[in-house]
């Protein structure tokens, strides 16, 4: 990746507090308008990590560049260009929903009262929160303060998005909402977004890469693709067969590119070296022995099984 | 550091605390206890109240410490004048040294603690806005109200205690220079030296109403006064007011200095509790 087009590069980030290393050597680079995951157990260091991005942090050690600017050196530009959803939605509940984005807004710079006014009632519309602008936050949803939290953080147009955690605690509706917005973001407006997380299926689907840490360190980077082969060792074809012979499974065992056969009921799970190549000869051999094909499925390792293959394991070999 | 962007978090913290009857009920009630109900009391029920002492020894023990200039006016008056006078123009300034310290500090803990307690610091804390600019708004709104409800008191005082005795000294009580001096240059300075002291109580507690309760050792010296004058040790006059106001300005400036030194995003974040 080229480092001109990255919004946000760290070379051996490093926090600790005394003897407590949070966040050890950490170094990646996330590009202009892609959606980054640090994934990892709570407690791993992605809260410190977003919090050194953000200025929040002085990193003990190592650096970090976002958006061209040095998180030490340039806090204050750092912080113009970028926003944030903290841990907690950070939102005042004695103040309505007009009142924090209204404050939000013009300490961020947001002066012009007219651009001000339209970028509020935008983001609001957007959230399906424009009914509600003068209720106190106090007495909304989690939901839907999550939303006013997300939207607060996009209310000065910033260059990268930091967010921790956006669909804790969240209904599946919710979070479905919440991660359709993200791709938006990315794809539309070319926001770079840099997502901290513990919920797997919001990295699976979203990320184009993903870090996982733990215990402060990186486990393993790449994309979800990558880390699959990473893991994955042989691919696992799934054969549904209508009924299970001897012949059948002799014939599949013999073939070139077959690593195992295990049978389970009619399925035949086939351990491949190529699925690509093997798979049309599988599926004639079985015909031929008098097999009757009904499916073939490529198993392949989720996201969640990487990440318990990877971390867990760590944990274990500890 | 841009005063603009320290005024945005005064209006955002006033909006807060405006809001809040945890901290508008004290504020609202003390002055007007200190400034009307107790004054009208003593006006309307005289020898109701009890100082403690006889009327001749309180008005020995606190014109020791007065001004000639006083004594010679004291001198000229009936007992009830003399006990009237003593009352309201030296016992009843101590209340008014409450009302600023009481204001500050609740509507600090408020700011500090209270934003703490409720998790929003950190959003606060993300925006471009400096430690210095945040750390002068949140002292601003702890003192200014604090101030304008010391300066009404001061006049509400003003107008109960005049209208209310102007039948016995046929002239006004009030305002003298000692209450001139009190409201407009030791108030101020005691005011944020309760900020400032509540700013460093809050890195040290965990939400608003520990550092409201912990914020009440601040009416401990003023307490010292009351005794003080009760016993004639000193008396609340120019000279030991402008002596005081000296001593909390040089206290004003260590603490702010170390507030400063303590309103730092990392510490806010990591070593406030």
């Amino acid at each position: 990746m080229s480092r001109q087009l990255s919004e946000i590069i760290t070379e051996g980030l490093t926090k600790r507090f005394n003897s407590f290393t949070a966040v050890d050597r950490l170094s990646f680079e996330v590009g202009e308008g892609e959606i980054f995951g640090i994934l990892g157990p709570n407690g791993a260091g992605k809260t410190t990590t977003i919090r050194m991005l953000a200025c929040l942090l002085t990193p003990t050690e190592g650096t970090a560049f976002v958006g061209g600017f040095d998180v030490v050196d340039d806090s204050l530009k750092v912080r113009e260009m970028v926003g944030i959803l903290t841990e907690n939605p950070s939102l005042y509940d004695r103040l309505t929903a007009m009142e924090n984005m209204e404050f939000f807004a013009e300490a961020y710079g947001v002066s012009d009262r007219q651009a001000r006014s339209k970028k509020i009632r935008e983001l609001l519309e957007f959230f399906d929160l424009w009914p509600r602008r003068d209720d106190k936050v106090g007495t909304y949803s989690k939901g839907m303060k999550q939303k006013l939290a997300i939207a607060r953080a996009l209310v000065h147009d910033p260059d990268i998005l930091l967010l921790d955690e956006p669909t804790s605690g969240l209904d599946p509706r919710s979070s479905k909402d919440i991660r359709d917005l993200m791709e938006e973001l990315s794809r539309r407006e070319g926001q770079t977004i840099l997502l901290c997380t513990h919920r797997l299926e919001d990295a699976e689907r979203l990320c184009s890469r993903v870090m996982l840490i733990n215990e402060g360190g990186m486990v393993t980077m790449g994309t979800t693709d990558e880390l699959r082969s990473q893991i994955a060792g042989t691919p696992i074809l799934r054969v549904r067969l209508g009924e299970v012979s001897e012949a059948v499974v002799g014939a599949v065992r013999s073939m070139e590119g077959v690593e195992e056969v295990a049978v389970d009921g009619t399925t035949l799970s086939v351990s491949v070296y190529d699925v690509d190549r093997v798979t049309p000869y599988l599926v004639r051999s079985v015909v031929m022995a008098g097999g009757m094909v009904q499916s073939v499925e490529v198993l392949e390792p989720s996201l969640e099984e990487i990440y318990l293959k990877l971390v867990v394991d760590e944990d274990e070999a500890e | 550091m841009r005063l603009s962007k320290a005024l945005l978090v005064f209006r955002k913290d006033w909006r807060e605390v405006g809001r809040n009857w945890e901290v508008l009920t004290p504020i609202a009630l003390v002055p007007l206890l200190f400034s009307v109900v107790l004054p009208l009391i003593v006006i309307s029920v005289p020898g109701q109240v009890n100082t403690g002492t006889s009327p001749e020894v309180l008005i020995e023990s606190i014109m020791r410490g007065a001004p000639a200039s006083v004594m010679e006016m004291l001198a000229g008056f009936t007992e009830d004048q003399q006990l009237t006078y003593v009352l309201f123009v030296y016992m009843f300034a101590p209340f008014f040294l409450l009302i600023p310290v009481m204001a500050s500090s609740v509507i600090a803990s408020d700011s500090f603690a209270g934003e703490k307690e409720r998790k929003t610091i950190e959003a606060l804390l993300a925006t471009p806005l400096t430690d210095g600019e945040l750390l002068f708004g949140k002292m601003l709104v702890s003192f200014v109200p604090a101030m304008a409800i010391t300066i009404l008191s001061f006049i509400a005082y003003t107008v109960v205690v005049d209208v209310g005795t102007y039948g016995l000294f046929g002239a006004l009580l009030l305002p003298t220079l000692e209450w001139f001096l009190l409201i407009f240059l030791m108030t101020p300075a005691l005011s944020l030296a309760a900020i400032g002291l509540t700013v460093l109580i809050s890195s040290r507690v965990k939400g608003f109403k520990e550092a409201q309760q912990i914020s009440v050792v601040l009416v401990i010296p003023i307490i010292g006064l009351f005794i003080g004058q009760g016993t004639g040790a000193l008396t609340l006059g120019p000279p030991v007011i402008l002596a005081l106001t000296a001593l909390l300005a040089f206290f004003d400036l260590l603490i702010f200095r170390f507030s400063v030194l303590l309103f730092k995003r990392e510490k806010v974040l990591t070593t406030w509790k």
